[in-house]
């Protein structure tokens, strides 16, 4: 029997505030390890959808002390996305992976009997490929490290899946022999697997998508700037002046909105 | 009304002959030495209006300079053809400006000529790159369009400049003597910035344009349905995430680069 996407959601949903501020948002991401927040008011009822790449704007846009004086008014209210995006909870995985690639979007707030009951994202169906794959088979490829999760391209897609989540990465950065960059493949190159099936002969290299770098001395506005213009998660660090060596590391969403969760950080304050 | 004078105020006819016969020469002298310059500012709506060009004199609207467009990799060549012409090269703009532009004056003519290489960047920037070729002798329409629309502070002159250009010519997908809105929807859903100028431009088109004696009731009609049908496809285009984002942020930070005069 299909499961259904209450097999694999989330239940129960993480929320803050509208009135809540970048910075304070930044600590509930943190605190709970998680993309994205519902927006909600005194009733529970849920208005909107803030994440880690809403949150991006406030280091995109803070190119000085006065707009950075501005963003840090900004109110989850302000910056949500909405209406969210949902889905039934009885509708098979099949059909909600490929609403996720329809919609280009990165989770849907799933509902029953009119009531919102959890949320499911990416990084489910990530780990769902990781699953199916550990009940088929014995041995899988693990992570190199979770500093920076790489892989060759000849690697079987469902490993990477695997090691993906065993990892808590949503990508795996795709290196040739010498270490050259060859592209990466994240939580998006693998829903075609959760709507057409698990395919075990497919490799990273079928499906990965070129990699965005970026230098290692660059400002963290310029990855938040970098990261919300091409819409990627994570960069790849590199040293510009060999770009071709192997990658020196990964900067995520999640570093910045950590960075931005820190009790000194200006958004704190 | 926006209140500036700039380009503004009556202009007897031997004096714009003036500007149009030296655009004429320079234009002339650039062909036969190889260089692609394509013009922009008044004179490219004059000769690119040629049914609606009489309304910049009817509404007061004056030549000031002559304007061009051209790649960086000609600078030299333009800068001996100007040499050649007569004109004196203005060197500290050019390298203020890292080689974006330059300036020369034709000493006791009071003719000035502006050019901007790759790119026009006031309140926001408008890329050259591939787009010279399209049309001649004028850049193409729809660059054309956004050159007024980017401006933040839109002048008296360029709305008399944008409402011949919407007069004149007719919307569409394409650069054949139409204004590409097409090409205008996609730069508008890259950069929203660019997107929240021209809209609010494109507004005061419409809503000035009815003020204007020198305009017939069919053509303030004529110039409010074009200014409808530019905004509903800049608004029907598909916008990338950090589009939506910066939308969502909207005016309160500041979408546009202050322009310094030179």
């Amino acid at each position: 029997m299909a499961k259904l996407v209450k097999d694999l959601m989330h239940a129960g949903l993480i929320t803050c505030k509208p009135t809540a501020t970048l910075g304070q948002v930044a600590v509930l991401l943190n605190q709970h390890h998680v993309h994205a927040l519902v927006v909600a008011d005194r009733d529970g009822r849920a208005l909107g959808l803030i994440s880690d790449f809403d949150l991006m704007a406030g280091e995109w846009l803070s190119s000085d002390q006065e707009s950075l004086a501005v963003m840090q008014r900004l109110t989850a209210a302000d910056l949500m996305s909405h209406p969210i995006d949902t889905i039934e909870a009885s509708t098979p995985l099949a059909d909600a992976a490929g609403i996720i690639m329809e919609k280009k979007v990165s989770r849907l707030m799933v509902m029953e009997n009119g009531k919102p009951v959890g949320i499911i994202s990416l990084s489910d169906f990530i780990a769902s490929i990781a699953s199916e794959i550990k009940s088929k088979r014995n041995t899988v490829c693990d992570v190199m490290s979770d500093a920076i999760l790489v892989c060759r391209g000849k690697t079987p897609v469902v490993s990477a899946a695997r090691a993906m989540t065993s990892s808590g990465w949503r990508s795996v950065l795709v290196v040739d022999a010498k270490g050259k960059i060859l592209g990466v493949v994240s939580g998006h190159d693998l829903m075609h697997l959760i709507r057409d099936g698990v395919d075990e002969s497919l490799i990273v290299r079928d499906v990965m998508h070129p990699a965005l770098t970026i230098d290692i001395n660059a400002s963290l506005r310029e990855a938040a700037d970098m990261m919300i213009q091409n819409y990627h998660h994570r960069l790849v660090v590199v040293d510009k002046d060999d770009p071709d060596s192997f990658p020196l590391g990964a900067i995520s969403t999640f570093d910045i909105v950590a960075e931005m969760a820190r009790p000194d950080s200006v958004w704190q304050k | 009304m926006p209140n500036s004078s700039i380009g503004m105020g009556e202009q007897d006819q031997s004096e714009r002959e003036k500007f149009e016969n030296e655009l004429k020469a320079i234009l002339k002298a650039c062909k036969d030495a190889g260089i692609l310059m394509r013009v922009i500012g008044s004179l490219a709506f004059q000769m690119h209006c040629p049914q609606f060009g009489y309304l910049q004199a009817a509404m007061g609207r004056a030549y000031t300079d002559i304007d061009f467009a051209a790649y960086s990799r000609q600078n030299k060549q333009i800068s001996e053809l100007m040499a050649k012409m007569g004109y004196v090269d203005n060197r500290e703009v050019f390298i203020a400006t890292e080689g974006e532009r330059a300036i020369f004056d034709k000493p006791g003519t009071g003719l000035h000529v502006d050019i901007f290489y790759e790119k026009l960047d006031f309140c926001h920037a408008i890329y050259w790159k591939d787009r010279l070729e399209v049309d001649s002798p004028t850049i193409p329409l729809a660059e054309l369009l956004l050159e007024k629309m980017q401006i933040v502070q839109i002048n008296e002159k360029d709305i008399i400049d944008t409402i011949m250009l919407l007069l004149e010519h007719p919307l569409g997908d394409v650069d054949d003597e139409t204004i590409n809105i097409k090409l205008a929807a996609e730069l508008c859903a890259s950069e929203w910035g660019l997107w929240r100028t021209t809209t609010m431009n494109l507004e005061k088109v419409k809503q000035l344009a009815g003020y204007y004696p020198q305009l017939s009731d069919e053509q303030k009609n004529k110039v409010a349905s074009q200014v409808d049908e530019i905004l509903a496809r800049l608004n029907s285009e598909p916008k990338p995430l950090a589009w939506r984002i910066r939308d969502r942020v909207g005016d309160r930070i500041k979408w546009y680069k202050e322009v310094d005069e030179v």
